[in-house]
């Protein structure tokens, strides 16, 4: 099955197609949240920061790093450059809402990792305020899902495939990325697609993904 | 900080060739505004800085000249030269204006005083009359030649010597008179303030006056400039003549700022370098405090072709030339039509909310620098401070680096990874309550660490399962968890 080549970032070009047999294209969006659920490992992190690269060339982005795991070095190697990512370490789920908030009002884009125990009520008051301050938010729950209707488009990590390695020999070069999405971006037909990342080391301006459905 | 010798030479615009003796003379620019004035007009009132029609009222038998930089930059190249015999790392800020990192020429002069020495001699060879200051960092050199007289000023304490100087010394008028109207007067009373106080209301102009009251030099943001961003022109037949080189000047500029634009950049400092038809190749660096626009940097890079040519320092004339940009900066640049100037501020009004809800040491920035592990590569610094020395060299090459991908995700502390081996090979990892079968794996790869301070080498594998890929190291017979390729 032929691939079809798709930017996974640009605002621009985010807009889902209507029609269910064309190349569908994951992008993080003004005003729109989308919803990264998988365990760790599932390769979201490096998704996200993909998403948000597009938007550092215009501007700052902002990660919320619940964890306090996250990495630079991954957002630099997918195009973001140093001085335009700020990253807020908030392990506190008090704060965490307010946090994501303040981040929401003044970034163009928030990528926020969403600790247990937040409400189904506040998770939908910062999809409300993203699309009040057209900020484009990306949420990844660590324990759980997002309530329904939060997000625009859900995206659900299915598995994960890595080459590069064998026993013992080589290194990782490519993975290939089984993701299931819903929701409106989705035009509301469950799909599952498949995304081959191999742009290292990326380069601005863009992280290019190869997507294609398969189912 | 970086130790500066600052040459400066007031009126430096009155000693073109063309300037007229025995009369009271003032020079205005493009704008309007007196920029220089002589002995003779000074004593009847004039000031820098007036408008011409007010200067002329109070001088009127002054004779009025249009700035010509040019022009005086072509009297200013023997200067230059003369500086460059001594210390080859000169930056032109404008004719008359120059400055001098002397980290290296201290080493070989012996010291700062023999330095400035040997520069006061040889400039006043050339061109008498010139201002010597010598502190940490452009400005405070700058104020220091201002206030030197006519012996060189060598300041030891910087920070000392600036906080007695008026807060108009910032150049800021709007920030200044709110300066004022807060009561702080001067630079010392501005650097007493914190800083995240001073960032928190001024934002980012704040926070740079804030550095520069507090004896520190602007900020640089280090950037990788690909080799295909040094832009160069080559000419045949050589240019000889001042219409081609601005045009040749303009141009090349425009590819130049064309050229860095995409990486969100643009040059406070930039090297023109000319090659002459006999061979001859000169370089000459120019620097701006902010960021050089179109305009600027084409008008600074005909003025010294000009003054080269004019000077006969490139016999035959130009055959190539070429810029080479550095010191990038993110401000300044002219905003693209997706952008808005309010987004910035918005940025800077919503770390300081997040900083007051978890602090300062939760907002972070990072720098990259050298190393072999993804979390030795990341110098982390507080947003809004400047990121510490970066000790490790990230250009330099370093062995046994881990290949990209890095991992998206690593624990500030490695962590207990249970792994089951068979023969050597690993065959389970342990995520959570369940095993994982491992599909394969890359290593060992052997990390010999710091073994003279008691560190014990480490085997490092890529284990990759089912459920992801993993970047994991064998420590003393225990494995442990340093990455995770999410």
């Amino acid at each position: 099955m032929p691939l079809d080549r798709a930017s996974l970032l640009s605002g621009a070009l985010s807009a889902p197609s209507p029609d269910p047999v064309a190349p569908f294209t994951i992008a993080a969006e003004p005003g729109r949240v989308l919803g990264l659920v998988g365990p760790p490992g599932s390769g979201l992190t490096r998704l996200a920061l993909g998403l948000l690269a597009g938007f550092s060339r215009t501007g700052m982005v902002a990660v919320v790093d619940v964890r306090g795991w996250l990495c630079p070095v991954a957002a630099w190697e997918v195009g973001i450059a140093p001085d335009r990512l700020v990253v807020v370490r908030c392990p506190e789920r008090a704060a965490w809402l307010r946090v994501s908030a303040a981040l929401i009002e003044g970034f163009p884009a928030v990528y926020a990792e969403v600790p247990s125990g937040v409400s189904d009520a506040d998770l939908r008051r910062l999809g409300a305020l993203s699309r009040a301050r057209r900020s484009a938010l990306v949420l990844r729950p660590l324990g759980g899902d997002l309530p329904g209707g939060v997000a625009h488009l859900r995206v659900e990590a299915d598995a994960v495939v890595w080459s590069g390695v064998d026993r013992g020999h080589g290194a990782l070069v490519q993975r290939r990325l089984t993701l299931r999405v819903s929701g409106k971006g989705a035009q509301g037909i469950p799909r599952t697609i498949e995304i081959v990342d191999e742009g290292f080391p990326v380069s601005p301006p863009a992280l290019d993904l190869a997507v294609h459905a398969v189912g | 900080m970086a130790r500066i010798l600052c040459i400066w030479f007031p009126d430096w615009p009155l000693r073109r060739p063309d300037t007229p003796t025995g009369r009271p003379i003032q020079v205005v620019d493009a704008s309007g505004t007196v920029i220089a004035l002589s002995a003779d007009a000074r004593a009847l009132g004039a000031r820098v800085g007036m408008r011409r029609r007010q200067a002329e009222a109070l001088a009127p038998t002054a004779v009025t000249l249009m700035s010509d930089p040019g022009a005086e930059a072509v009297a200013f190249e023997p200067v230059a030269r003369a500086v460059e015999d001594l210390v080859p790392r000169m930056e032109m800020a404008a004719p008359g204006l120059v400055y001098l990192p002397t980290a290296g020429a201290v080493g070989y002069y012996g010291s700062e005083d023999a330095l400035v020495g040997k520069m006061v001699a040889a400039v006043e060879a050339v061109a008498p009359g010139g201002r010597f200051g010598l502190a940490d960092g452009p400005f405070a050199a700058r104020m220091a030649a201002e206030r030197a007289g006519d012996a060189p000023l060598i300041v030891a304490d910087t920070a000392a010597f600036l906080a007695g100087i008026d807060v108009a010394a910032l150049g800021v008028e709007e920030l200044v008179d709110t300066f004022r109207w807060l009561g702080i007067g001067t630079l010392g009373d501005l650097a007493g303030l914190p800083r995240e106080a001073v960032a928190s209301r001024f934002g980012s102009i704040g926070l740079e006056a804030h550095r520069i009251a507090s004896g520190e030099d602007r900020v640089v943001h280090p950037r990788q400039i690909h080799d295909e961003v040094v832009v160069e022109d080559t000419f045949d037949p050589p240019l000889d003549d001042f219409e081609r080189a601005a045009f040749a000047a303009r141009a090349l500029a425009g590819r130049l700022l064309e050229a860095v634009a995409p990486s969100g950049a643009m040059p406070h400092r930039v090297e023109v370098e000319a090659e002459a038809a006999s061979g001859v190749i000169r370089a000459r660096t120019w620097r701006s405090s902010h960021p050089f626009s179109e305009v600027e940097l084409a008008e600074r890079v005909r003025w010294q072709l000009r003054a080269w040519v004019e000077s006969g320092g490139v016999p035959g004339g130009v055959v190539r030339l070429r810029l080479v940009p550095a010191d990038l900066s993110d401000r300044g640049r002219q905003l693209r039509l997706d952008e808005d100037a309010a987004s910035e501020l918005d940025a800077w009004r919503a770390l300081s909310r997040a900083q007051g809800l978890v602090g300062p040491d939760a907002v972070l920035q990072a720098v990259p620098q050298g190393g072999r592990d993804p979390g030795e590569r990341v110098l982390w610094h507080r947003w809004g401070e400047e990121p510490g020395i970066v000790s490790l060299d990230p250009s330099s090459p370093w062995p046994g680096r881990l290949p990209e991908p890095s991992p998206a995700l690593v624990p500030p502390r490695p962590r207990p990874f249970e792994v089951e081996w068979d023969g050597g090979f690993p065959t389970r990892v342990r995520l959570g309550s369940r095993w994982e079968p491992v599909l394969g794996w890359a290593g060992p790869w052997r990390q010999t660490g710091r073994w003279w301070e008691g560190e014990a080498a480490a085997d490092r594998y890529q284990v990759v399962t089912s459920a992801g890929a993993f970047l994991c190291e064998v420590r003393d017979g225990r494995c442990w968890l340093v990455g995770v390729y999410d």
